[in-house]
């Protein structure tokens, strides 16, 4: 095949992969951000909750970009 | 690997490409030395340190705090001596005022039964004088109307009684009939 | 080629050319020497733990009870990982592991950040070795804690089956739970960093590439779009300065969770 090619298909994975975590890391921080606001004493217990569930999200979407190299 | 990509150092193979992902030996060696390294130096120089620090800190300003704390007590020892001294002053000032104040009536009834007393003594010798006056005058009276009397009867019955007995009697007789009579009449 | 949806054919000139994997992989310092195997990277995460060691050596060293500024920021780094890490997600017994965090987090950090210093300017963690070994070693850290706790059976046992479950879901769970605490978490970790410093890495080449080859190109709109290409990358910069501190906080975040959890008697 012609090396000088350069192919949509990569970001494309990526694209579609982004989605989901996208949504999922808006739903997080959407609860953490009201979850604060009603209770701002409550944001030390809460920050390392968000944070581990968007750390858990976003590996999905890093994932689709490892692949979207591959 | 049917994709194919161009970097800037030129195309690469696909085992070139996915050679980002898979680790290399000296990598793994250096990264791992590094942090162990690293992790024990620090281990052993910094964060000890950093402990003793923040234990000394909480020590002192622990200590500040109790310092502050005496402080606050010996201030509040003082208010209080300060506020029993100025109870006492005040219970001393209203003793000595009631003193004063019993001491005041008892001059003013002094002086209210000294005046009393003069005054009944006034009173009393203007009465005893007043009855020295009547009685003297009584006695001085009697005397001229008997004499009076007298000289009217020995006018009326034309001869002299002066030196008789028994008109001298007679006279006495009379007066004290006008004076029980004018008693009762007064009466 | 099945999967190539869209090509874009360039002509005479190549045109420009995207960044891509090849720009992680830098060539030897010293070519044909024994140290052929020395590269930037490996300079770099050296450099690092130097860097660490000095930032931390000489903040610890004057030990004021007020602190200067410099000790301040040094004291700063140190609490906010003691305090706001181990100690609020770990717990009672936090102690132990403060030294393993902080360095972590440190470590992590200014590896990270040399991805926007200059004259650097390369995550060093962007290479996949080295945040492999940090998650190895937290790995091995929160396994030896499990199993010193409960023993090498009784660890695995609790982490396999925990207690409370309705009996048919365990065939189900007990693998996944295998698999997720001897695979899936050590190469999330790995991977997380990696991934991130790594499209961060590309993003910046992909603007400052961009915005140089706009600049240079006889095409006059290129020429004035080429500014807020170079503009974006200078935006780009203070935002990956964000991404690479928060990247290095959830891995330290997500090793001390790890830590709790095989602390923790139940699982």
């Amino acid at each position: 095949m012609d090396p000088q090619k350069f192919t949509l298909a990569g970001p494309l994975v990526y694209a579609i992969a982004a989605v989901g975590p996208g949504i999922g890391i808006g739903l997080i921080f959407a609860a953490y951000v009201s979850g604060v606001a009603r209770q701002p004493e409550a944001n030390n217990i809460l920050r390392p909750i968000a944070f581990l569930g968007f750390a858990l999200v976003e590996i999905l979407a890093l994932i689709g970009l490892v692949f979207a190299f591959l | 690997m049917s994709l194919t990509y161009l970097a800037s150092s030129g195309v690469i193979s696909a085992e070139e490409s996915i050679s980002a992902l898979v680790p290399k030996t000296e990598e793994l060696i250096v990264g791992l030395l590094g942090f162990l390294v690293l992790l024990w130096l620090l281990k052993k120089f910094a964060y000890p340190q950093f402990e003793a620090t923040f234990q000394e800190r909480t020590a002192a300003i622990e200590g500040g705090i109790e310092k502050a704390e005496k402080a606050q007590a010996e201030a509040a020892a003082a208010l209080a001596q300060y506020q029993a001294q100025l109870a006492d002053a005040r219970g001393e000032a209203s003793t000595i005022r009631s003193e004063a104040q019993a001491e005041r009536s008892r001059i003013v009834e002094e002086a209210r039964s000294e005046a009393t007393a003069a005054a009944e003594q006034v009173t009393s010798r203007a009465a005893a004088q007043m009855e020295a006056d009547r009685l003297a005058a009584k006695a001085e009276l009697s005397a001229e109307v008997g004499r009076i009397a007298l000289d009217l009867a020995s006018r009326v019955v034309g001869e002299a009684l002066s030196d008789d007995a028994r008109a001298r009697a007679t006279v006495d007789r009379f007066i004290a009939d006008l004076e029980s009579s004018s008693q009762e009449g007064n009466r | 080629m099945s999967s190539t949806i869209v090509a874009m054919a360039h002509t005479a000139d190549p045109g420009f050319v995207p960044p891509g994997i090849g720009d992680f992989n830098y060539p030897p310092i010293f070519p044909g020497t024994a140290v052929e195997w020395v590269t930037k990277p490996l300079l770099a995460s050296v450099l690092a733990a130097v860097l660490v060691f000095v930032f931390f050596t000489v903040g610890a060293r004057k030990r004021a009870l007020v602190p200067g500024r410099f000790q301040f920021a040094v004291e700063s780094t140190y609490t906010f990982i003691r305090n706001g890490v181990a100690r609020d997600v770990i717990g009672h017994g936090f102690e132990k592991y403060v030294p393993f965090l902080v360095t972590v987090f440190a470590f992590i950090a200014v590896n990270n950040l040399f991805g926007i210093i200059p004259l650097i300017q390369f995550p060093t963690l962007a290479r996949f070795g080295f945040p492999l070994m940090l998650a190895i070693c937290s790995w091995l850290v929160y396994l030896g804690i499990g199993i010193r706790r409960a023993g090498f059976f009784g660890y695995f046992k609790s982490v396999m089956f925990p207690p409370g479950l309705p009996v048919f879901i365990y065939p189900l769970l007990a693998p996944i739970e295998l698999l997720q605490v001897l695979v899936v978490r050590p190469f999330s970790l790995a991977l997380r960093l990696t991934a991130n410093m790594f499209a961060g890495h590309i993003l910046l080449l992909l603007f400052t590439l961009g915005g140089t080859y706009m600049l240079t190109n006889e095409n006059l709109v290129l020429k004035v779009l080429a500014p807020f290409s170079l503009a974006g990358a200078i935006g780009l910069t203070s935002f990956e300065a964000f991404i690479e501190v928060l990247q290095a906080y959830i891995f330290t975040l997500l090793t001390a969770l790890y830590i709790a959890e095989a602390m923790s008697e139940e699982h």
